[in-house]
């Protein structure tokens, strides 16, 4: 009962360091919403963001300090977690400060120096596998574990040493003297002692803790690096993208809020009536504003659409033909060669891994290779065209001339290239990813189908399919996913990027030139959510379709 | 009977001659890169094209300080080796005035020139004296032209002139892993290959900690909100990657982190589709042990290491093995926030970006680049596709 009166002394450290910090949270708060002392040159969401977080905080602190005193469990619940979310802080913020995550690039510089004795190290993990061999004797093998584990110990030690350990350790130290830096440290000291106050089973007691309660902190405490991350660097980002892409910021500082204006500029067409196919479009048309995306012809009625930013509208008709072009292809090609696959035929898994090389090779490497492929004058593809021409002249007596594709410079050719290109990269995995899906497929329903008198066609078509269902909607989606953010190999292959003639404009391209080469990252922000929308509606029909051909499977 | 088992063996040659079609298809360019990059800078600008690399074929010649390279030339209707010794030699076709298709080719010094002169086709000629089998011919010069003298190497004696440019050097299969080194020296591919082994690691262990630890919250640990924040996680699986790059780069200006190798990392060690995937694999694993090890007091930190690191191997490595590649061959994001002129910073598909403008007309060079960026990744598949294939592919088709 006195316990419950006057909290023990441990207690009231804890209580009075939660009310501190919640009062200095607060202050800070306040600080950054009235824009004085150093908050001053932040920017407005910048400080805004952070004073709601301290704000929170603040609470959660405060909130922890009155729930201790009366001894409820979520007191310590609570005070684990604003500890915790300080200590995370406090440490990112030393870490940063002192340099540590630019150091990675000064680790890049010497490590070099320290392979070598890595190669130790690796040495001695082999030694510790030849332990497995003296099974049974055991002070035998406990030496070779002992030789092993001092040898990797060793080669590390070298490794760390030749890569400027030390000097890194001193720098580290060194920056102590800076009172931020040490501020920072401290902070993180207090945490950590808070934590261990709170954490151990005298608290748990204290606060009669039960079994749920330790779930939940144990929950939080293991989800808590991933989830934090993907915070800071997933949902944070994109909400931070969708703020942006209401403003005109630049990257160097200008960010004014302008509304729906970027997406009022994407999506701004003009439509307007001809009297003959081929009269000018300046006639017609604010050709200042408007650029003209199109012509064509109704019901006798010629129509013209000019688009304000014909650009974005060429990158997405660019994006479509591909992914319509490039999905159905590899898909097909996957289909066919996965059911060629699937029979029990000796040296099938050789194949497999052939196919699939393409795939897990970078993007920028086989761009290069295909490179040189197309290349108009010297390149094999131009070459095995003409064999096949002249082979097929020589055969059937026709004379057929050699068409000296310029594949990569012509903007009838260009997107085309990539597609075969893309293709060709991508059927392999998909392959895989179907032959999975059909050994899947339970045989006897194929010794039912026989029993029924189909053939292997009628099979493929009433067996193979629908059962395959599910395995082609993810092929198709993520194919087509990729696809629709087809961006590296256009980089590489076309010169300029997107050309020629903006044949190969897509809408990455798009928004990698407006966002990293104009730096209209508001814009080009925009044009990531449209993008966004069009891979959603695809994905989504692609779902819709895949219900549907479900259930009139299971309907049947 | 016979004839099905016919029609089999047939039907299965079928399957296997499309399947290696295919195959050659699929390594065709790999190939291609590999010879090129193996090839002299000369031999890969030839029409028509070849795969593999080859080099002209040099012989050793008493008298001659240099090796001489060889030919192929018709020397009395026999195609020869003969090595070049001099080419550039200015001679002239000579012809009688009265048979000007009976021509014959000589050096301008080996002829005399007379003071006579013929007609040919209305045009006045000056006369030469020109040796034809031992005898000296009166003859008109039609045309010059510059031929190279070849010489039988085993017995130097034999000469022949022929046109340098339209003969057949011989040649042999070469390889010139030269290049390699060439092009880590001139592009400073090694410290990109450092910097891109130094990233992956780190994005390896990275990824693979935090979707180990997330993914066995997920799995085993009941709390509130936990499911809702996994279908949270699942939901964003599906947002393309396009959409972060402005707001990161935004949020490394603002951390100070643009043009360092801190960026390629930090951001990317976070993952929902692994924690995903390890979820997956978790729940698999029996609940009996876990509550055995729980019991006997063991934490939950000792029974992930102990029980659940070691029974989801396949898991781990194929999960590895994917953001291996991934941070392997990531381009667009250090495109985007690595400088191009901070070559110290560049990881291997940047330094390949520079090499392109920098070797352009270089293919061999630019090809050995490609194969250091490709190879390594190529390693990492093939030590781990048993574990990869078998189960990348069970969680599309469970997923």
């Amino acid at each position: 009962m006195t316990t419950e009166q006057s909290p023990a002394r441990w207690l009231q450290v804890v209580i009075g360091w939660h009310l501190l910090a919640a009062a200095a949270a607060l202050f800070a708060a306040i600080l950054l919403l009235t824009g004085g002392g150093p908050a001053g040159s932040m920017a407005l969401w910048a400080r805004l963001l952070a004073a709601f977080l301290l704000l929170g905080w603040g609470m959660g602190s405060g909130a922890a300090a009155f729930y201790i005193y009366h001894r409820i469990h979520r007191g310590r619940t609570l005070s684990l977690f604003t500890n915790y979310l300080a200590f995370v802080f406090f440490f990112l913020a030393a870490c940063q400060i002192m340099g540590v995550f630019l150091g990675i690039d000064t680790l890049a510089n010497n490590i070099g120096r320290g392979l070598p004795f890595l190669l130790l190290a690796f040495i001695g993990y082999l030694i510790g596998t030849a332990a497995d061999r003296y099974e049974g004797y055991y002070a035998r093998q406990q030496q070779i574990t002992r030789i092993s584990q001092g040898i990797m110990v060793a080669g590390g030690l070298i490794a760390a040493l030749a890569a400027g350990l030390l000097p890194g350790l001193i720098n580290l130290l060194r920056q102590l003297g800076n009172p931020t830096a040490l501020g920072l440290v401290i902070g993180m000291g207090i945490c950590l002692l808070m934590l261990w106050l709170m954490g151990r089973e005298k608290a748990a007691a204290a606060l009669h803790a039960q079994t749920h309660h330790e779930a939940m902190i144990n929950g939080y405490l293991f989800l808590s690096p991933n989830l934090l991350g993907f915070l800071i660097f997933f949902a944070g980002p994109l909400l931070l993208s969708l703020y942006v892409s209401f403003t005109d910021w630049d990257a160097f500082g200008t960010r004014n809020w302008v509304g729906v204006q970027n997406y009022q500029r994407i999506f701004d067409l003009n439509i307007a009536t001809l009297s003959s196919p081929t009269q000018r479009a300046d006639e017609v048309l604010d050709v200042t504003l408007y650029g003209e995306l199109a012509r064509f012809t109704i019901a006798g009625r010629s129509i013209i659409v000019g688009a304000r930013d014909r650009l974005f509208w060429i990158a997405l008709r660019n994006t479509v033909v591909f992914s319509l072009l490039a999905v159905p292809l590899s898909v097909t090609i996957a289909l066919v060669l996965s059911n060629l696959l699937n029979s029990k035929l000796p040296g099938i898994k050789f194949f497999r891994a052939i196919y699939f090389l393409p795939s897990i090779a970078a993007v920028v490497g086989i761009s290069l290779v295909w490179q040189w492929l197309y290349n108009s004058t010297v390149g094999f593809i131009n070459y095995g065209i003409l064999t096949v021409i002249t082979f097929l002249n020589n055969v059937l007596g026709t004379e057929m001339a050699d068409p000296a594709i310029r594949w990569l410079s012509e903007s009838r050719t260009a997107l085309l290239a990539i597609i075969i290109m893309a293709v060709w990269q991508t059927v392999g995995f998909n392959t895989v990813l179907f032959l999975a899906g059909l050994q899947n497929i339970p045989g006897d329903l194929y010794e039912a189908a026989t029993v029924d008198g189909a053939g292997k066609w009628a099979q493929f078509v009433n067996v193979t399919i629908p059962m395959l269902a599910p395995t082609t909607f993810f092929v198709i989606t993520t194919t087509l996913i990729k696809s629709l953010q087809v961006f590296e190999e256009i980089f590489i292959l076309t010169n300029p990027v997107g050309g020629p003639d903006n044949s190969t404009l897509t809408l990455v391209v798009y928004l990698y030139q407006n966002g990293f080469q104009f730096f209209k990252q508001g814009y080009a922000s925009a044009i990531a959510w449209v993008l966004f929308i069009v891979i959603f509606g695809a994905t989504l029909w692609q779902f819709r379709r895949q219900q549907q051909s479900v259930s009139g499977v299971y309907d049947v | 009977m016979k004839s099905y088992r016919l029609t089999q063996t047939l039907q299965n040659a079928a399957v296997y001659l499309v399947l290696t079609g295919f195959a050659a298809l699929m390594l065709f360019p790999f190939i291609f890169m590999i010879a090129t990059s193996l090839k002299e800078p000369a031999d890969t600008f030839r029409y028509p094209p070849r795969l593999l690399p080859r080099a002209p074929v040099f012989v050793e010649m008493a008298g001659y300080e240099q090796d001489l390279p060889l030919y192929y030339v018709t020397v009395d209707g026999d195609e020869e080796q003969y090595a070049l010794v001099e080419s550039g030699i200015r001679v002239g076709r000579y012809a009688p005035a009265d048979n000007l298709a009976m021509e014959l080719v000589r050096p301008l010094t080996d002829v005399t020139p007379t003071e006579e002169m013929a007609l040919v086709n209305g045009e006045e000629k000056p006369l030469f004296l020109v040796e034809q089998d031992g005898q000296l011919v009166p003859m008109v010069l039609v045309g010059q032209t510059a031929l190279g003298r070849f010489v039988n190497p085993e017995d130097p004696t034999q000469e022949t002139l022929a046109n340098v440019r339209l003969s057949q050097p011989v040649e042999r299969l070469t390889a010139h892993p030269d290049n390699y080194r060439r092009v880590v020296e001139l592009n400073n591919m090694g410290r990109a290959l450092t910097n891109t082994a130094l990233v992956t690691i780190l994005v390896v262990i990275g990824q693979i900690t935090t979707s180990v630890v997330g993914g066995y919250a997920f799995a085993r640990l009941k709390f509130p909100g936990r499911d809702s924040i996994f279908l949270f996680y699942l939901g964003t699986i599906m947002i393309p990657f396009v959409m972060l790059i402005i707001p990161l780069y935004q949020i490394m200006v603002l951390v100070g982190w643009v043009d360092r190798l801190a960026s390629l990392i930090i951001p990317w060690i976070f993952t929902a589709y692994g924690t995903f995937l390890m979820r997956q694999f978790f729940i698999t694993v029996p609940k009996e042990v876990e509550e055995a090890a729980l019991i006997d007091g063991a934490s939950r930190w000792q029974i992930l290491l102990r029980i659940f690191i070691p029974a989801s191997v396949p898991a781990l490595a194929t999960q590895a093995t994917f953001t291996f590649l991934y941070a392997w061959n990531s381009f667009f994001w250090p495109l985007v926030i690595i400088n191009t002129g901070n070559e110290r910073n560049h990881v291997l598909t940047l330094a390949l970006n520079v090499l392109r403008g920098r070797a352009s007309d270089a293919p061999n060079l630019i090809l050995a680049g490609a194969a250091i960026s490709i190879i390594p990744p190529l390693i990492v598949f093939i030590l781990g596709q048993r574990f990869f294939v078998e189960s990348a592919t069970s969680s599309a088709v469970k997923g």
